[in-house]
């Protein structure tokens, strides 16, 4: 049995106007795992997904990183969460004029000075490591060019080179591929599949697509309303459930 | 809602008000003493005030729009109100009525008078003076040349100081960066600051400087610059409030802090523009470094003052043949600039 490296305990998030968010989740999540969250636009999904790394501040409840609670930490601590729990977003979020090594190496921000980092002064070994990292999500030639001539799939792989440059243990991906056509979702979902099996990070992931969570995910958990309803394995989840968490009357895509 | 009532009324009172004192005004007629008693021409226009917000209510009430409700009227109301004539509502006799009354105000208090514009001696005055114009005399223009020089470089130095200490500033006074009770409180302090520092001209800045420096280009170049500082960091804090927030999100994510995530995710989105706001700060300075000249800020308008006081027409032509030129020439280049920019 593979220790915790999350243990997230009662989550609430209530927005400055009112909306409740999360209404109290509690998960575990286990070191190396591939966890898939599913559920509806408004469910709580990419809310959870960045308080975990603290982008939000929970409002109450607890998140134990590695047995440490992560919750209500401020400061360079909150920093030093970021750093052990990147993220990769729907959009990329790249800087678009910027080059694509350059995107890269921003993964380095954090451990460095702030000085030298605003000259840009990246250290030769943070050059070799994001040319290595470019290389294992198959883009190592792109390297010099600007990250907005890029294609989706292609600025969605530096983004995850950018993460993984971070040394990180986790790694929070909302809806990687939801603005991706259908081929370049699965090259995307292979890389993401790669970086968790070869370099053992524990991978959380929003998707839509049921079809993808049962062929990459170990687990999954489906939230509705800012509450977790089903936790398990990909593949018990059946019509009852799919028709509980989505809706009566709704029908499941597949996409190959 | 309540923000679009409040809005409503005070538009209302104010409009009410200024038709009560414009009445007053007419029926009472009073002495160039009693004008300048402001306690009680106060007290007349709260009265306004007061009478205007329950006529605005009471309008509102019987469903008779008024032009308060009209501008400020929410979006959801709006979409159900149904269609009214015109003519059946309140706010088209209140424009109406604001325009004729102050179409007549303002033409007694700017004196209009067509007998003056088409009065002769007046008329023949004028003509010499454009023929003095149109005739220029080409001995000035080496001195016009040097001064209009002084005039671009006070621009340029004007522009070139105020950027950094606007790029500064503007962070500062952009809602988006400036998040949490203590960023919002000196967000509101800078901007209030930077709001009544722009607000008062450049002229006046030029006089106040004038006076603490001495007469010439520093003053006017520091007038310049005090300007443009303020103008700036407005400018450029509006277009730091417009960036995107996907790659902010992107660099805090890896454990940035803040310095950081403002240089490399907020300062490539917005660089451009700055370059073409200051492009244009500097085009607009050159014009306003000739204006201030006038009091004493040195370059060409300092010249122009000078032979304009001795009615010197043929000369006061070549100075402004050379501002025109330049003037134009600066519209025309910053708005190429600016075009290759986008």
């Amino acid at each position: 049995m593979a220790e915790n490296i999350l243990q997230i305990k009662n989550l609430k998030k209530v927005y400055p106007n009112g909306t409740q968010a999360l209404k109290g989740v509690s998960f575990d999540v286990k070191k190396g795992e591939f966890l898939v969250i599913i559920g509806l636009s408004g469910s709580g999904k990419s809310t959870l997904l960045r308080c975990l790394n603290r982008l939000h501040d929970p409002t109450s409840g607890e998140i134990l990183f590695k047995g440490h609670d992560i919750a209500k930490i401020e400061g360079s601590a909150v920093r030093g969460v970021r750093k052990n729990i990147a993220m990769i977003f729907q959009h990329f979020n790249l800087i678009p004029r910027h080059t694509v090594l350059s995107n890269v190496l921003m993964g380095r921000l954090g451990f460095m000075g702030t000085v030298g980092s605003l000259f840009g002064l990246f250290k030769a070994d943070d050059k070799q490591k994001a040319l290595k990292y470019l290389k294992l999500v198959g883009i190592g030639e792109k390297a010099k060019m600007r990250a907005d001539n890029l294609s989706g799939g292609q600025q969605q792989r530096v983004a995850i080179a950018r993460a993984l440059t971070q040394d990180p243990e986790v790694l929070l991906a909302d809806e990687p591929v939801a603005s991706l056509d259908p081929a370049t979702c699965h090259v995307v979902m292979d890389y993401l599949r790669k970086v968790n099996q070869e370099l053992g990070i524990t991978i959380i992931a929003n998707l839509h697509f049921l079809s993808l969570v049962r062929e990459y995910a170990t687990r999954v958990i489906a939230m509705k309303g800012g509450e977790i309803v089903f936790e398990g394995d990909p593949k018990e989840i059946n019509d009852a459930w799919f028709e509980k968490i989505y809706g009566a009357g709704a029908k499941e895509v597949h996409i190959n | 809602m309540i923000a679009s009532m409040t809005k409503r009324t005070i538009f209302d009172s104010i409009l009410f008000a200024y038709f009560f004192c414009v009445a007053m005004l007419a029926i009472f007629a009073p002495s160039q003493a009693e004008m300048l008693n402001l306690g009680r021409n106060t007290l007349v226009f709260a009265i306004g005030l007061v009478l205007g917000a329950m006529i605005s209510y009471g309008l509102n009430k019987a469903s008779l729009k008024t032009l308060g409700e009209l501008i400020f009227e929410p979006a959801y109301k709006k979409a159900s109100a149904e269609e009214v004539s015109w003519t059946k509502q309140a706010w088209s006799y209140q424009l109406i009525l604001f325009l004729v009354i102050t179409f007549t105000v303002g033409s007694i208090m700017t004196k209009f008078s067509l007998t003056e514009l088409l009065d002769e001696d007046g008329f023949a005055g004028a003509a010499r003076l454009f023929k003095g114009l149109a005739s220029p005399n080409m001995d000035l223009l080496p001195r016009a040349v040097l001064n209009i020089i002084e005039t671009i470089f006070m621009a340029f130095m004007a522009t070139a100081l105020a950027i950094p200490i606007a790029f500064v500033l503007c962070f500062f006074c952009a809602k988006n960066i400036m998040k949490g009770p203590v960023g919002f409180a000196v967000y509101l302090i800078l901007r209030t600051f930077l709001n009544v520092t722009r607000s008062i001209e450049a002229l006046i800045w030029a006089i106040i400087f004038s006076v603490w420096v001495g007469i010439g280009p520093f003053a006017g170049m520091l007038a310049l610059m005090i300007h443009s500082i303020a103008s700036l960091a407005k400018q450029y804090s509006e277009i730091v409030e417009t960036v995107n927030e996907g790659p902010i999100e992107g660099i805090m994510s890896t454990g940035a802090t803040r310095l950081q995530t403002i240089w490399f995710a907020i300062v490539p989105q917005v660089v451009l523009p700055f370059i073409s706001f200051t492009v244009y700060r500097w085009d607009i300075n050159i014009r306003m470094a000739t204006i201030i000249g006038l009091v004493g800020g040195g370059g060409i308008g300092t010249l122009l003052i000078q032979y304009q006081g001795q009615a010197m027409w043929p000369e006061v032509g070549t100075i402004i043949l050379v501002i025109a030129f330049v003037v134009w020439f600066m519209d025309t280049a910053s708005a190429y600039l600016r075009e290759a920019l986008k």
